[in-house]
C-alpha cells in the first residue's frame, strides 16, 4: 500500500494533529476533534467559529471539502451548506484561515534564481 | 599583513550569492573563506566553490556571540597552517557573517585582538541589502541597521525584481551611512576590485554610533563589566529539517505556497538543498525570505557525499512540528495524487490499489 499511496495510514489522526498544530501556529485558541462521518476533522475555535473538514471522493478533482460557520454566524449559512472544494492541503489551510478570520502571509512570489553556483 | 574583508547583511539579503559569484573570479583564487551560519546545519559550504583546505565553516551559533573564541582561534589556526604550508598560501580572508550578526564585536576583534593584529588587517565591510525587503528589514531589525552603519561598501541586491524600490532604499541607506558607496548587483554580479582593498577600516568615516559600539566592545573585552547580553531577539529561532526520503518535485511549489501563506513575515529566512524523487542525482536549491522565493536552482550534482534533504528555517514563532508535518503531508498528498493519475494510464493497477484502500 505504502509504495503507491504513501502517508495514507491514519490520515484522519495525522490531519487532526496537523490542524491542531496549525491553530497554534496561527495563535488561534481552539480544539480539533474527529467528527461524524464523513467529517474527518471538526475545528472549534474559542471565538465560536466551527470548521468541518471532509475528504473528497477519489473520483473528484479535489482532495478536501471544508464547510464552516464563522464566529457570530447563525447555523445553516451558505458556507455551512455549500462546501469549499480544495485541491490540496494548501487550499484547505487557506479555507480554514478564512473560516477562522486568520490573516497571515501573502501569496508566494517566485523570482528568478541567482546564477547557479 | 593579510587583508580581511567581512561580508555581512541581513537574512536572505544575498550574501552567499555574492560570495559564490566572487569566488568564481580568478582574482579571488588565493582567498580563504570563513562562513558563519545561524542554523544548526550549514548549507552555504555546499553552495560556494572553494578549496576545502582554505574553507572554514562556523556553525555553532552566531559569530558575533562567540567572536573571541571562534573567530580568533580560527584566524590564528589558518595563519599557522598557512605558515606550515598545510593550506594554500592565501592572500586574503573573506568572512561571511550570519544574517543576524552584529558586526561590532567582529570588527573589534579584528582591530584590537593582539593575536590577530600582527597578522591580519581589516580591509573593509561589505554589507548586502535586499532592494525588495530592505526598508522593512531596516525598520524592524536593529541588526540590519548596524550592518549598514559599519559598511565600507553597500551592495543592493535583487534590484532586478524590485527596481521601483531602489531609489527609496538608497535614500534610507544614505541616511544611515552616507560615506559608503552603494553598488547595485544583480545575482551577485560584481567585480572583486569594486568591493575589496578598501584600505584600513576607518571608524571616523562611519555613522557616529559605530564608534560607540566599538568602544562598548572594548570595555567588554577588558572585562570591566559583564557582556551586555548581546542577544538576538528571543523570539527568533532556527531549526533544521533533514529527510532521508526524497521529496516529489510537485511538493516543492506547494510547500513554498504554504510557507508564504501561513508564516508570512515571520519566516525571516528559509534555505535548503532538496533531494527530489524524480531527479535524485540533481539536488534542488531553494531560498526564500518571507513570501519571496527564488525559483529552485538545479545543481548538476550533489556538492558532497551527504545526499539528504536539508532545510534551514529562521523565523519568529515558526513551529518546527508544523513545518515538519506540513512537508510529510504535502509529499504524501502529491504521491497519492501521482498514484491516482497512474491508474488512469495504467488501468491494470486499479484492482490492486482498490484492494489496498
Amino acid at each position: 500500500m505504502n509504495e503507491l499511496l504513501p502517508g495514507m495510514r491514519d490520515e484522519g489522526g495525522q490531519l487532526r494533529a496537523f490542524l491542531a498544530d496549525s491553530l497554534a501556529q496561527w495563535q488561534v485558541a481552539g480544539t480539533v476533534q474527529a467528527g461524524e462521518a464523513p467529517v474527518m476533522a471538526e475545528i472549534r475555535a474559542t471565538s465560536g467559529a466551527i470548521v468541518w473538514v471532509e475528504r473528497a471522493g477519489h473520483d473528484t478533482p479535489f482532495r478536501w471539502f471544508a464547510r464552516w460557520r464563522s464566529a457570530g454566524d447563525a447555523p445553516g449559512g451558505v458556507r455551512e451548506l455549500r462546501p469549499c472544494a480544495c485541491a490540496s492541503l494548501v487550499g484547505l489551510l487557506g479555507a480554514v484561515r478564512d473560516a477562522l478570520g486568520v490573516e497571515r502571509g501573502s501569496a508566494v512570489r517566485i523570482v528568478p534564481a541567482p546564477e547557479q553556483t | 599583513m593579510i587583508p580581511v574583508s567581512i561580508i555581512t547583511g541581513f537574512l536572505g539579503s544575498g550574501k552567499t550569492t555574492l560570495l559564490a559569484r566572487l569566488m568564481r573570479d580568478p582574482a579571488m583564487s588565493r582567498t580563504a573563506v570563513i562562513i558563519n551560519e545561524f542554523g544548526a546545519i550549514a548549507l552555504d559550504h555546499d553552495l560556494i566553490e572553494t578549496s576545502d583546505e582554505s574553507f572554514v565553516q562556523l556553525s555553532n551559533g552566531c559569530l558575533c556571540c562567540n567572536v573571541r573564541s571562534d573567530l580568533t582561534l580560527t584566524l590564528g589556526d589558518l595563519a599557522a597552517r598557512r605558515a606550515q604550508g598545510t593550506v594554500p598560501p592565501f592572500e586574503r580572508v573573506v568572512i561571511e557573517t550570519s544574517g543576524l550578526a552584529d558586526p561590532a564585536p567582529i570588527l573589534h576583534a579584528l582591530m584590537t585582538d593582539r593575536d590577530l593584529i600582527d597578522i591580519y588587517a581589516l580591509d573593509g565591510v561589505i554589507t548586502t541589502v535586499d532592494a525588495l525587503m530592505g526598508i522593512a528589514t531596516l525598520e524592524n531589525h536593529e541588526e540590519s541597521q548596524r550592518q549598514v552603519a559599519v559598511a565600507d561598501r553597500i551592495v543592493i541586491t535583487k534590484t532586478d525584481i524590485a527596481e521601483a524600490q531602489t531609489d527609496a532604499i538608497k535614500q534610507r541607506l544614505a541616511a544611515i551611512n552616507p560615506g559608503a558607496p552603494v553598488i547595485a548587483a544583480v545575482r551577485g554580479a560584481i567585480a572583486p576590485s569594486v568591493l575589496f582593498d578598501c584600505g584600513f577600516y576607518d571608524v571616523a568615516s562611519k555613522h557616529p554610533d559605530v564608534g560607540a559600539w566599538l568602544a562598548h566592545e572594548s570595555v567588554d573585552a577588558a572585562g570591566e563589566h559583564a557582556h551586555p547580553s548581546h542577544q538576538h531577539s528571543a523570539t527568533i529561532t532556527s531549526f533544521c529539517i533533514v529527510r532521508e526520503e526524497p521529496l516529489c518535485a510537485a511538493t516543492l511549489p506547494l510547500l513554498l505556497s504554504a510557507l508564504a501563506e501561513n508564516c508570512g513575515v515571520d519566516l525571516l529566512r528559509m534555505k535548503g538543498i532538496v533531494r527530489v524523487r524524480e531527479a535524485p542525482e540533481r539536488p534542488a536549491v531553494i531560498h526564500g525570505v518571507q513570501h519571496v522565493y527564488h525559483a529552485p536552482v538545479w545543481l548538476p550534482r550533489w556538492p558532497s557525499a551527504d545526499r539528504r534533504t536539508r532545510m534551514v528555517f529562521i523565523g519568529r514563532g515558526i513551529r518546527e512540528s508544523w513545518v515538519r508535518t506540513l512537508i510529510e503531508l504535502l509529499d504524501a498528498e502529491v504521491a497519492a495524487e501521482t498514484a491516482r493519475r497512474t491508474l488512469v494510464t495504467e488501468p491494470w493497477l486499479r484492482g490492486k490499489v482498490d484492494s489496498m484502500t
